[in-house]
């Protein structure tokens, strides 16, 4: 089971108020230049059946609930990855009213891919670490 | 209105989350007979934030707006201050205005083309599109060293120049791009699938595109030719030759074709602001405070007209900046369109207006005859619309 | 006679006293002040006999002693003129242009959310961009609204829900 995960990953995005340009450069990155899928990573629609959670943008209040609530939907073992620093920390929105600033202050983050944004070539890398980091769990 | 509530839910979260809607549209059988609006889910409060930041931190911020269109907003603001200031930016930084927001414009127009196919689930074109688009990232990126979020302009100027050596690259890079538009434009006049989804569909007449107060690549494909580079011309754009596309069929496919000869007429502004393109500084200097004084600037964005205005008080933050992003001015317009046509319609009507894709993220549909609860994703209602279109 | 001058002086000649100032500020900007109770009147006259067809966007401003409102309307896309007027902070109110510049309609919904602006007449000023559980007194671009306390609120409406 957890090497059948691994080996492909099933990850669900959610952009919790960016400006889109984590979401476009995450986009690319399943384009043929730069072809994330040859991870075996498949972006897919349901918390239920995902092991990872993409999340972009700095979390506004607006979608604090909801991005929450699909968290808790995910089945164990789940990772988080933080893709651009309004996720990482809510960046240049820290102060605004209606930002929480950063995906960590609701739930664990497992890779942070900082970047504004992060080059295709970086959420890959960060996609990698995370592969990594569910290999070596999966070992202990 | 009794009815039943079908909610569609736009993104990939899971359908039996309880939200707010954003969409709210009334239905009868297959057809939507009203469409209300919620948006707000990226309200980041941005307005209030720039009055607490100096004038240069705010072009950090107004970039940020949005990611696709973030030229035309840092462009957009810095003349609104220019204004303020009453200072006149270099001749040659004007070109490099021009030059970096009509890359960014096929940049946007051509992930846009990617993200419709991809609404009517013609997913090899989004892929071919997005490969091409590649193109023009690398000449983003040549000029101001980063793919998105170019960081060029600046209050009095550009930052960076566009030396002579990057223009052989450019113009080889432009030339791949315009062979490869010309190729799309004849498919998607062709290709059936394209044709069925689109014509007729998401129709908008001028006299409610003009009255409702739709702006950009979706005024114009109601066949009004109106466009702020040439009614209301800044940075360079009086010095440059251009055709404001028009096409008078008022549905999606026009509102396709318009964005394609776009990226045509860009190419060609690229090419003549490289031959034009005059010597001298690319920036002045200019002083931190500002006295009390207002100003309006406007942009032709991607998406369309692009307003911000400015009130400065004395200090070295502004006391009021406002801006209106062309989404906004083509919601209601969207309603319009949305009003008498198919459910199976809904995503590429609403794709047609070019959103941000985050600022569209769900929808309540209120069918008034049945009583039912039913819940959708977007997926389902894509899926829906192909086979809606299969049958009929 | 340019068209900036040209609009501005059609203006005072209709309104009169009513228009409490002008300013062309440079080619294609003017601006004009007006008394608050002829914002009707001036926009449906700029509407149908000036063909100011198009209207980008309304402004509201809270200047301490009271809000501004702009009403930015553009004649052939080009010519911008910024009809200014001031209502109260206590009780802000105008009434709705929506059935003169159907746009308006969102602007104004858009001036209702962050300024508490009633438009008496808008058939829909239900919030536009703000969260769910906003609490309804705070209106974020008012001066006397720091961010710091906006956030507290926000926290605190949260916990009572």
């Amino acid at each position: 089971m957890k090497w059948a995960r691994k080996k492909s990953p099933w990850i669900i995005h959610f952009n919790t108020g960016g400006c889109n340009g984590c979401d476009i450069e995450l986009l690319a990155a399943l384009t043929p230049r730069y072809d994330v899928e040859r991870f075996g990573m498949l972006l897919k629609g349901s918390p239920r059946h995902a092991d990872v959670l993409a999340v972009t943008g700095p979390v506004t209040l607006q979608v604090k609930d909801r991005l929450v609530r699909i968290y808790e939907q995910m089945p164990e073992p789940k990772y988080v990855i933080a893709i651009g620093s309004c996720a990482v920390s809510g960046a240049p929105f820290w102060d605004c009213y209606n930002v929480i600033g950063g995906v960590d202050k609701l739930f664990p983050v497992d890779v942070y891919v900082p970047g504004c944004p992060p080059r295709p070539e970086a959420i890959i890398e960060g996609f990698a670490k995370l592969l990594q980091k569910m290999e070596e769990e999966k070992r202990e | 209105m009794s009815g039943s509530m079908i909610k569609v839910i736009f993104g990939p979260q899971h359908p039996a989350l309880k939200e707010p809607e954003r969409f709210i549209l009334n239905t009868e059988g297959e057809y939507v007979v009203n469409a209300k609006v919620r948006i707000g889910y990226i309200h980041r409060g941005i307005e209030k934030a720039m009055e607490n930041r100096t004038y240069l931190q705010n072009i950090y911020l107004s970039e940020r707006i949005c990611g696709i269109c973030s030229d035309a907003h840092t462009t957009c603001y810095v003349q609104a201050i220019e204004e303020l200031l009453g200072v006149e930016v270099p001749p040659r930084a004007k070109y490099i205005r021009v030059i970096v927001a009509e890359l960014e414009r096929i940049h946007s127009h051509l992930l846009w083309v990617g993200v419709a196919a991809h609404e009517i689930g013609f997913d090899t074109l989004f892929m071919y599109v997005w490969r091409d688009r590649e193109i023009v990232m690398d000449l983003l990126e040549q000029v101001s060293g980063n793919r998105v979020h170019y960081a060029m302009n600046t209050i009095g100027g550009v930052r960076r120049d566009i030396a002579g050596e990057k223009s052989p690259k450019m113009l080889k890079g432009l030339s791949l791009l315009e062979e490869k538009t010309k190729q799309y434009i004849e498919m998607i006049r062709k290709e059936q699938t394209i044709l069925k989804r689109t014509i007729g569909v998401g129709m908008l007449s001028k006299s409610d595109a003009l009255k409702l107060g739709a702006v950009g690549p979706t005024l114009r494909a109601s066949g009004v030719k109106r466009d702020v580079r040439k009614d209301d011309p800044y940075a360079a754009y009086d010095e440059i030759s251009f055709n404001v596309v028009t096409n008078d069929g008022c549905d999606c496919f026009a509102r396709i074709i318009v964005r394609c000869e776009e990226i045509l007429e860009s190419i060609n502004m690229i090419r003549e602001a490289l031959k034009k393109m005059p010597g001298g500084e690319i920036r002045v200097k200019v002083k931190p405070s500002i006295p009390p004084a207002e100003a309006i600037s406007r942009v032709e964005a991607p998406r369309g007209e692009l307003f911000y205005y400015a009130r400065s008080n004395g200090t070295d933050k502004p006391e009021r900046i406002k801006v209106r992003t062309p989404t906004l001015a083509n919601i209601v317009p969207l309603c319009k369109m949305l009003v008498g046509g198919y459910i199976a319609d809904v995503p590429i009507v609403l794709a047609g207006i070019d959103p941000c894709f985050a600022c569209m993220d769900r929808v309540l549909i209120v069918d008034s005859r049945k009583e039912e609860k039913r819940v959708w994703d977007l997926n389902e209602l894509r899926r829906y619309g192909k086979e809606w279109y299969g049958r009929h | 006679m340019s068209r900036e001058e040209e609009v501005l002086e059609k203006l005072k000649e209709k309104f009169g006293e009513g228009i409490l100032g002008v300013n062309i500020q440079r080619q294609r900007r003017i601006f004009a002040e007006i008394d608050r109770s002829l914002l009707r009147e001036v926009l449906s006259y700029l509407r149908k006999e000036l063909n100011f067809d198009h209207i980008s966007t309304i402004t509201g401003y809270d200047y301490g002693d009271g809000i501004e409102l702009i009403y930015h309307l553009a004649y052939e896309d080009s010519l911008e003129l910024s009809v200014k007027l001031k209502i109260s902070r206590e009780k802000p109110e105008a009434d709705s242009v929506s059935d003169i510049y159907p746009a308006a309609a969102i602007y104004e919904r858009e001036v209702h959310d962050l300024l508490g602006v009633e438009f008496k007449g808008n058939p829909d000023l239900s919030p536009l961009i703000l969260p769910d559980e906003w609490p309804a007194e705070l209106r974020p671009l008012r001066k006397d609204e720091k961010l710091e306390d906006i956030k507290s609120a926000i926290e605190a409406e949260a916990e009572r829900r």
